[in-house]
C-alpha cells in the first residue's frame, strides 16, 4: 500500500492542533509558497525585483537630481530621492500587492484552515522584505559611489518604516475585500493612488512648498512617514513643520481596524463562490 | 461524526439575497458510515458538501465536525501553475501540519502520483490527466476521518484509474466517505447509506436503494 501508517503519522493523526499553531503554520507554508512563485515565476525574476527600483530611481535622479543639489544643502540628492522613493514603495508597494492576494489565492480556500486575512498579512510581509532587500541593495550601490548611506537615527528609520509599512497594509485589507465585493473599487483605488505619488514629497521636500500649500500636502498621511523618514537619515535635514508621526499611525491604526473588521465581517463570503 | 443541525443556506447574488438553497436541512452523520449524496441538479448538494467540508458558513444553523474532514478529492484549484508539482505537494503538506515528516510524505505522494519527471517541473506544464494524478494522490495522503468526493469524475489513463479505484475500496474501509455522483454505479459500489436532497430538505436513509428510489419517484412525478 502506497500510504503506510508511519509512527508519525499515526502520532499526528492523535494529537489536536491549537488554532494558533495552525494559523502559524499556514502563515509559513504561505509564506514560502508566495516567495518562491514571486522570485522564482520567470527567467531571473529575483533579479528584476532588484534592477527595477534602480532604473525607477535613476530616471528621477537624471530629471530632479540637479534641482535638489540646490534646494537642499547638506543633502545628498541620490539618497534624498532613494529615501523618499522607498517610503512611498513601502506603501504603494504593499497595499497593492495586497490587495490582490484574495483573488491570486482564491484557489485555496476550500483548504478550510486558510483564511482570506492569511494571504492578505502574508503578502504584506513578503513585500515588505523584498523591498527591504532591494533598499539594501540600492544603498549599497550609492555607498559605493561615495553618499553616505548610513542613517544617524536608525530607530526613527525603523519606526516610520513601520508605521509606512502597516498604513499600507491597512489601506490592503481594506481594498482586498472591497475589490471582491465591487470590482469598481480597484480601478478606483489605483486612480487615486496615481497622484499620490506627486503629492508625498518623493522628489522634493516639504518645507520647500508655500505654507498655504503645505497644510493641504500634509493632509497626506504618508508624507509624515517619508518625512520622518528623511530626519532620519540626515542630521542637518529639517522636516517641515506640522510633521508628525503619529498621525500616520493613527492612519495606520485607523485603517487597519477598519480593515481587520471588514474581513471578519465578509471573510466567509469571499470564499463562497 | 458530522451533525448538520437545521441548516439554512443562502447566497448573496449581483442582485440582491439568492433563493434558499437549503432550508433547514438536519441529519447526522455517524462514524464511518459511506453517505451517497443524491438529488437533481441545483438541490444544494455541492453547497451541502461545502458546508460539511468547512469552507462556507451555514446562514442560519449549525455544522459540527467531531472529525477531520478532508477538502472536496481531486480538487482543482490551489495547484500554483509557477511552481513545480513538489513545491506544491510541499504547501498541502505544511498546512496540514506534516512538517516533521515531509519527507516521507513527498516520497509516498511522489510514488502514489506516478509522475517521474515532471514531478520537479511547474504544474502549468502538466496535462490535465497529469494534475488529476497529482490531485488525487494529495487527497489521499492525509489520515482523514471522513473523505468528500463532489464528482470525481475518472480521468487519468486506464492504469490510473485502476489504481484509484483500489485505494478508494481500501479507503472506504478506514475511514468515512461523503459522496455526490450521478453514477449509480459508483454509488452503490461505495455507498451503504444515502442523503436525498429535495427542496432544501435532506432525507436521510439508512439504505442507499430507499434513498435513490425516493430520488428517481421524484424526477418522475
Amino acid at each position: 500500500m502506497a500510504f503506510a501508517d508511519s509512527a508519525a503519522k499515526i502520532q499526528h493523526r492523535n494529537t489536536v492542533r491549537s488554532t494558533v499553531s495552525i494559523t502559524c503554520i499556514v502563515w509559513k507554508a504561505l509564506f514560502l509558497r508566495e516567495a518562491v512563485a514571486r522570485l522564482f515565476a520567470g527567467r531571473a525574476a529575483w533579479a528584476w525585483i532588484l534592477v527595477e527600483p534602480v532604473v525607477h530611481l535613476g530616471y528621477l535622479y537624471v530629471l530632479f537630481g540637479f534641482i535638489l543639489q540646490r534646494l537642499i544643502s547638506g543633502v545628498d540628492g541620490g539618497m534624498f530621492i532613494t529615501t523618499g522613493v522607498v517610503g512611498f514603495l513601502m506603501v504603494q508597494n504593499t497595499a497593492m500587492r495586497s490587495k490582490e492576494a484574495i483573488t491570486a489565492n482564491v484557489g485555496l480556500f476550500t483548504y478550510r484552515q486558510v483564511f482570506p486575512v492569511d494571504t492578505v498579512l502574508v503578502r504584506a510581509a513578503l513585500e515588505a522584505m523584498l523591498l527591504l532587500a532591494s533598499a539594501l541593495f540600492l544603498l549599497t550601490g550609492l555607498g559605493l559611489f561615495g553618499s553616505s548611506v548610513l542613517p544617524h537615527d536608525v530607530l526613527s528609520v525603523m519606526v516610520a518604516l513601520s508605521a509606512l509599512w502597516l498604513s499600507g497594509l491597512g489601506l490592503g485589507l481594506m481594498m482586498s475585500v472591497a475589490n471582491e465585493l465591487i470590482p469598481e473599487v480597484g480601478k478606483v483605488t489605483d486612480m487615486l493612488f496615481r497622484p499620490l505619488y506627486f503629492l508625498s514629497g518623493i522628489m522634493y521636500p516639504v518645507s520647500a512648498i508655500p505654507p498655504a500649500y503645505r497644510d493641504w500636502l500634509l493632509v497626506n498621511p504618508f508624507v509624515h512617514g517619508i518625512e520622518t523618514l528623511r530626519t532620519g537619515f540626515f542630521p542637518q535635514y529639517h522636516a517641515a513643520d506640522g510633521v508628525s508621526l503619529s498621525y500616520l499611525l493613527g492612519f495606520a491604526l485607523v485603517t487597519l481596524c477598519l480593515g481587520l473588521a471588514l474581513h471578519v465581517r465578509f471573510g466567509r463570503r469571499l470564499v463562497a463562490q | 461524526m458530522i451533525i448538520v443541525d437545521d441548516v439554512y443556506k443562502r447566497y448573496q447574488t449581483d442582485h440582491g439575497v439568492g433563493k434558499w438553497v437549503l432550508q433547514g436541512a438536519t441529519f447526522t452523520i455517524p462514524p464511518k458510515v459511506n453517505v451517497g449524496l443524491v438529488g437533481r441538479n441545483g438541490a444544494g448538494k455541492s453547497t451541502l458538501l461545502r458546508l460539511i467540508g468547512g469552507t462556507d458558513k451555514p446562514t442560519r444553523g449549525r455544522v459540527e465536525r467531531r472529525c477531520r474532514v478532508s477538502w472536496p478529492m481531486g480538487f482543482g484549484g490551489g495547484l500554483q501553475g509557477v511552481l513545480t508539482g513538489r513545491q506544491n505537494t510541499k504547501f498541502v503538506c505544511r498546512i496540514h501540519g506534516h512538517e516533521q515528516d515531509l519527507a516521507d510524505l513527498l516520497a509516498n505522494i511522489e510514488e502514489f502520483a506516478e509522475l517521474g519527471d515532471a514531478f520537479d517541473e511547474p504544474v502549468k506544464t502538466y496535462s490535465s490527466g497529469m494534475k488529476a494524478r497529482l490531485q488525487f494522490a494529495l487527497s489521499l495522503a492525509f489520515d482523514f476521518d471522513v473523505y468528500i468526493s463532489d464528482e470525481v469524475t475518472a480521468t487519468g489513463d486506464a492504469a490510473f484509474l485502476k489504481k484509484t479505484t483500489e485505494a478508494f475500496e481500501k479507503l472506504v474501509d478506514r475511514a468515512g466517505l461523503i459522496m455526490v455522483s450521478h453514477a449509480e454505479g459508483t454509488l452503490r459500489k461505495f455507498c451503504t447509506a444515502g442523503i436525498w436532497l429535495h427542496e432544501g430538505k435532506a432525507h436521510w436513509f439508512d439504505r442507499l436503494d430507499d434513498a435513490l428510489k425516493a430520488y428517481k419517484k421524484s424526477l418522475t412525478v
